[in-house]
């Protein structure tokens, strides 16, 4: 989840009186969790359903509310500006949507740099999945002259992109450039690519890959031009509202761009109504508000709220479409209430609860194993082909795989508990002997479309370790806690010895494998000991 | 004088008395005792201030593999001395009789043994042999002796005159022709004390009750399962029912079907485990993948498809399991679990493993509240032995309301986040048929059982390291 450094003096300032302390104990309670702190500044990670925190303009907001310093909703005032925005028919090929705001006379210190690129690629990653749904340019509004075009241009279509100071190709900038190169693919080797250009015929913004250099914001810069690229035209304004909400926290004053063609249209970026009932928000949180005290609260939460006999109209800003539904505004209730303030009841129940079936097996042959001697492992479903495939001598085919693992340890599912068990004695090979290991696990084979069987492996290493030793343990267990009877048949394995091993026979059908594991395998896993397992299917054996 | 001896440390005692110095072969041998508890017997001894143990160090010298090579066929410069024999020769018909690397080790050694002189004409470099037949270098000498077993290091070190035959040792020894073997070995012999003690009949009945004997280990279970074990005695005994499911399962209810959209960074590879070339045929009955893709169309705008919730994943989580028992079961009022191994395509560290288990808890009822579900979080921790308890609010993508629980921990002296909890999202409830409020909360078991056994680093659970499988003890 991302994280936000916020300095205290600027967050103080931001959020009016109050003290550090005030603030450091009230930011959990918005849903930030504190990473980091110092005597300067704090770190919280904030949830990605929460893009407006991703800067301490919006957590300062959000701090006024909960701290009770101000309430309710913060207006967007856009201003009717004589700014024009048109698409060209040819974008809705490539990236169909565009929406756009100014912003005027902020001011841009370089820690207010800082959290709007913070702020945009948090947008990007998230709403934005990764600038493919949506991405954000903002520019220097007085480098540009309007109106201004959405359009596409082919690839020898020459700019000069930010960060560089010569002028390339797309073509170029596609191959030779980091954004180019990461998220050159969003094109999809597009002949056409979206390009905003100005009165001039400037190029602003090459979307949404990369801006021009010629708009570059820097800590001089006073106005701005916020664009947003989209497949999707509800998640353009979702993000534009985003941005505009932060700017207009910020200082700067909005004002509107015009935007037309290829059914584009001018964001409105109004509130949304939602009416939330006062029964079931008490019904949901287990209390018995009153409707004035349950607006309090969302006004807290920086929404407006109006009580109107048992329903509360409530006006939600534009930016948080994280609110589909009432669920969503009975959230907003119980955090504006204060969760402290939420008394934990226990609700009384009837119900006699039991565990599953193949658990208690389970527990039972736990037991057995346990009182018969063996200490229960813990391996991994997911192994590792070298440990399941070459240390055993075994022909690798037909095995389930994940892809693109992160760890070469798990790549592999494992379709026997043996090989890990061995891994097991071999990093053990220091530790007092005779080793006694059983472990119970899930196992894996491709069928419609995979079959999960439960195994149990039960394993001996000692110097005098053999046959007769593990075939008894076998079946006292399965005796004992089962009334099983079982029979061993000569045959062979791959992990066995020649001569050593049987194939084991239950209710007149093969349910495993035992015997004397073969010297060439001990040797691989570096054992100095002789060893002898058995392992056998449960699934079907004693639980269906 | 009187003291208690383990039989062990008797024999060997005997042993000594009969003859003064013994090693640890030879003790083995005279007390037909295994060479563990022969040393094992030592050291009783040596603390106990009754046996003076000397440690010596033999070096032995023997010819490599190369060096039986050499042994045949001569040194370099040996070789070269051979083939001038039949007369002079120019660099090149040198180089060719021997080898590139060869002719460059023997030009230079033959000409530091002064054996072999060389003249420069206009076109050639002619090499010739200053004494016909020369004798044995140093080098040759140190070979030979090695071989016939007379050679002796020391010596050379105290003899001004063997210089040069030291300096030719050193040489083969970098040359990998020779090898040192460093044996090690220790004389036994009894203290003046030990030479009074009794070690008769009389003496043998009776045995050391104070001595420090080794371990015996009790067989358990796992400690991790002892905790899995807690926790399920805990659910049942609150009324909760366990539901099992797969570990593989069709993304439609690992993610669709808890209104994760199917373009969601979560349901991307770097974070979720798929399977390789492998579909579900069926994920749902008709009418449950009609009512989540319209929910998935309604609420996120997309075009839902059946392929991508087809794809066969490792469970990133056990709601999957209870999600699908509440869709086929719709039960208006129910106390269910569900605990097993879920997993993440993580880099393991000791904060994170790629594969990890899970308990879920699920109430289902009409008046079922979030006080209620703070109060069963409170009541689990309880029982758990955790005492301190807050909430803080939290998300999550498929419950709304949703909180965290802060558990504080005594031997790290702080909050440390555990389990989430929250009521399942209208989205996620609706489409299944599913009418009544859903209370659900969970979370990682390593981390409570990391908090139980006092661990910093959560890949301990499945070393299967056996010294702490035998002996771990649960500390909170």
């Amino acid at each position: 989840m991302p994280v936000v450094t916020l300095y205290f003096d600027r967050l103080q300032r931001l959020v009016g009186k109050t003290s550090k302390e005030k603030i450091i104990s009230a930011l959990p309670f918005l849903g930030l969790d504190i990473e980091e702190q110092t005597d300067q500044y704090i770190r919280v990670e904030y949830s990605p359903n929460r893009p407006d925190y991703a800067t301490d303009f919006g957590i300062a907001a959000g701090l006024q509310g909960l701290l009770g310093i101000k309430k309710g909703l913060v207006k967007l005032d856009v201003k009717r500006g004589p700014y024009q925005l048109k698409a060209d028919q040819s974008v809705r090929k490539v990236r169909p949507y565009v929406t756009a705001i100014i912003a005027k006379n902020g001011n841009l210190d370089d820690e207010t740099i800082r959290q709007l690129i913070t702020l945009q690629e948090d947008l990007h990653f998230g709403i934005g999945r990764n600038r493919k749904k949506s991405s954000i340019g903002i520019h220097d509004l007085d480098k540009i002259e309007f109106p201004i075009r959405y359009t596409t241009v082919t690839k020898d279509h020459r700019f000069v992109p930010l960060g560089s100071e010569t002028e390339g190709t797309i073509s170029d900038i596609l191959q030779n450039t980091e954004a180019g190169l990461q998220y050159g693919k969003l094109l999809e080797n597009a002949e056409a690519v979206p390009i905003i250009l100005d009165a001039k015929g400037n190029t602003i913004s090459f979307p949404p890959i990369i801006n021009s250099a010629l708009t570059t914001v820097s800590s001089s810069t006073k106005n701005l031009l916020v664009e947003v690229t989209a497949t999707d035209k509800n998640t353009a304004e979702d993000t534009l509202s985003v941005v505009a909400t932060t700017l207009q926290n910020a200082g700067f004053l909005l004002t509107s761009v015009q935007i037309s063609g290829a059914g584009n249209t001018t964001p409105s970026l109004k509130t949304k109504k939602m009416s939330l009932g006062v029964e079931l928000a008490n019904k949901i949180l287990g209390l018995k508000l009153s409707s004035s005290i349950i607006s309090t609260a969302l006004k807290k939460c920086r929404l407006d709220a109006l009580p109107k006999r048992n329903n509360i109209s409530c006006t939600i800003p534009r930016f948080r479409f994280d609110i589909l539904g009432p669920m969503d505004l009975i959230e907003e209730v119980a955090l504006g209430y204060g969760i402290e303030n939420l008394k934990p009841t226990l609700p009384q129940s009837s119900a006699v609860g039991q565990k599953n079936i193949v658990t208690k097996q389970l527990d039972l042959l736990s037991k057995i194993m346990v009182g018969l001697g063996f200490t229960e492992a813990l391996n991994s479903s997911l192994v590792s082909k070298n440990i399941q495939y070459g240390m055993t001598n075994r022909d690798s085919f037909g095995f389930l795989q994940v892809v693109e693992s992160k760890s070469q340890e798990h790549t592999i599912l494992r379709d026997m508990l043996l090989p890990s068990m061995l891994d097991t004695l071999s990093r053990n090979v220091h530790e007092q002997y005779p080793q006694k290991l059983f472990e119970i696990g899930t196992i894996f084979s491709a069928d419609d479309p995979i079959k999960e069987e439960i195994s149990l492996c039960c394993i001996s290493a000692h110097k005098d370790a053999n046959y007769s030793e593990i075939k008894s343990i076998l079946q006292s267990t399965l005796k004992t806690g089962f009334n099983i009877e079982c029979e061993t048949k000569t045959s062979t394995h791959f992990c066995f010895a020649k001569g050593k091993t049987a194939d084991v026979i239950a209710n007149n059908s093969k349910i495993g494998a035992i015997g004397e594991i073969d010297s060439a395998i001990v040797e691989n896993f570096k054992l100095r000991m002789p060893v002898v397992a058995f392992e056998i299917k449960l699934s079907g054996l004693i639980f269906n | 004088m009187s003291q208690v001896l383990h039989p062990i440390e008797k024999k060997i005692i005997n042993a000594l008395k009969e003859t003064e110095k013994l090693n640890i072969e030879e003790l083995e041998q005279k007390t037909d005792l295994s060479s563990d508890q022969v040393r094992r017997g030592i050291e009783w001894l040596k603390l106990k201030g009754l046996a003076d143990v000397i440690e010596s160090q033999e070096t032995k010298h023997k010819l490599s593999s190369a060096g039986d090579e050499v042994l045949k066929s001569g040194l370099p410069e040996r070789k070269l001395v051979n083939l001038l024999k039949e007369g002079p020769k120019s660099f090149d018909e040198a180089k060719q009789s021997l080898s590139e690397s060869d002719f460059h080790a023997a030009i230079a050694n033959a000409k530091r043994n002064d054996w072999i002189q060389i003249e420069k004409d206009d076109s050639t470099t002619k090499i010739s042999l200053k004494v016909q037949d020369p004798p044995l270098s140093a080098e040759e000498k140190v070979l030979q002796e090695i071989n016939q077993g007379t050679f002796d290091q020391n010596a050379l070190y105290h003899d001004k005159n063997q210089h040069e035959k030291l300096v030719g040792y050193f040489r083969l020894k970098k040359l990998g022709i020779i090898e040192e073997i460093v044996k090690k070995s220790k004389t036994i012999s009894l203290t003046e004390k030990a030479k009074d003690i009794d070690t008769s009949e009389k003496g043998l009945a009776e045995i050391d009750v104070e001595a420090a004997i080794p371990a015996t280990f009790v067989a358990r279970a796992h400690p991790l399962k002892e905790v899995i074990n807690e926790i399920r005695e805990i659910f049942t005994s609150l009324g909760f029912t366990e539901v099992l499911g797969n570990f593989t399962q069709p993304s439609f209810w690992n993610f669709d079907a808890l209104f994760t959209p199917q373009d969601h960074p979560a349901r991307e590879m770097q974070d979720t485990f798929y399977i390789k070339d492998f579909v579900a045929n069926k994920v749902a009955s008709l009418a449950q993948i009609k009512q989540v893709s319209k929910s998935h169309k309604l609420g996120w705008r997309y075009n839902w498809n059946i392929e991508e919730a087809k794809k066969m994943v490792l469970r990133t989580h056990t709601t999957c399991v209870t999600i699908k028992y509440l869709a086929d079961q719709k039960p208006d009022e129910a106390r269910i679990f569900s605990l097993g191994r879920v997993f993440r395509n993580e880099k393991v560290s000791y904060k994170h493993l790629a594969e990890f288990n899970q308990v879920e808890g699920i109430v289902v009822g009409k008046d079922v509240t979030l006080r209620d579900l703070m109060g069963l979080q409170q009541e689990f921790y309880r029982k758990m032995g955790l005492s301190k308890v807050k909430f803080w609010p939290t998300f999550f993508p498929y419950t709304e309301p949703s909180l965290q629980s802060m558990v504080y921990n005594e031997r790290l002296g702080k909050w440390v986040e555990l389990f989430g909890m929250g009521i399942f999202r209208p989205e996620v409830t609706k489409p299944l048929g599913i009418t009544k409020p859903v209370l659900a909360w969970g979370g990682g078991i390593e981390r409570i059982a990391m908090l139980k056994y006092g661990l910093d680093d959560v890949r301990e659970f499945y070393n299967n390291n056996l010294g702490w499988l035998r002996t771990a003890i649960q500390c909170q």
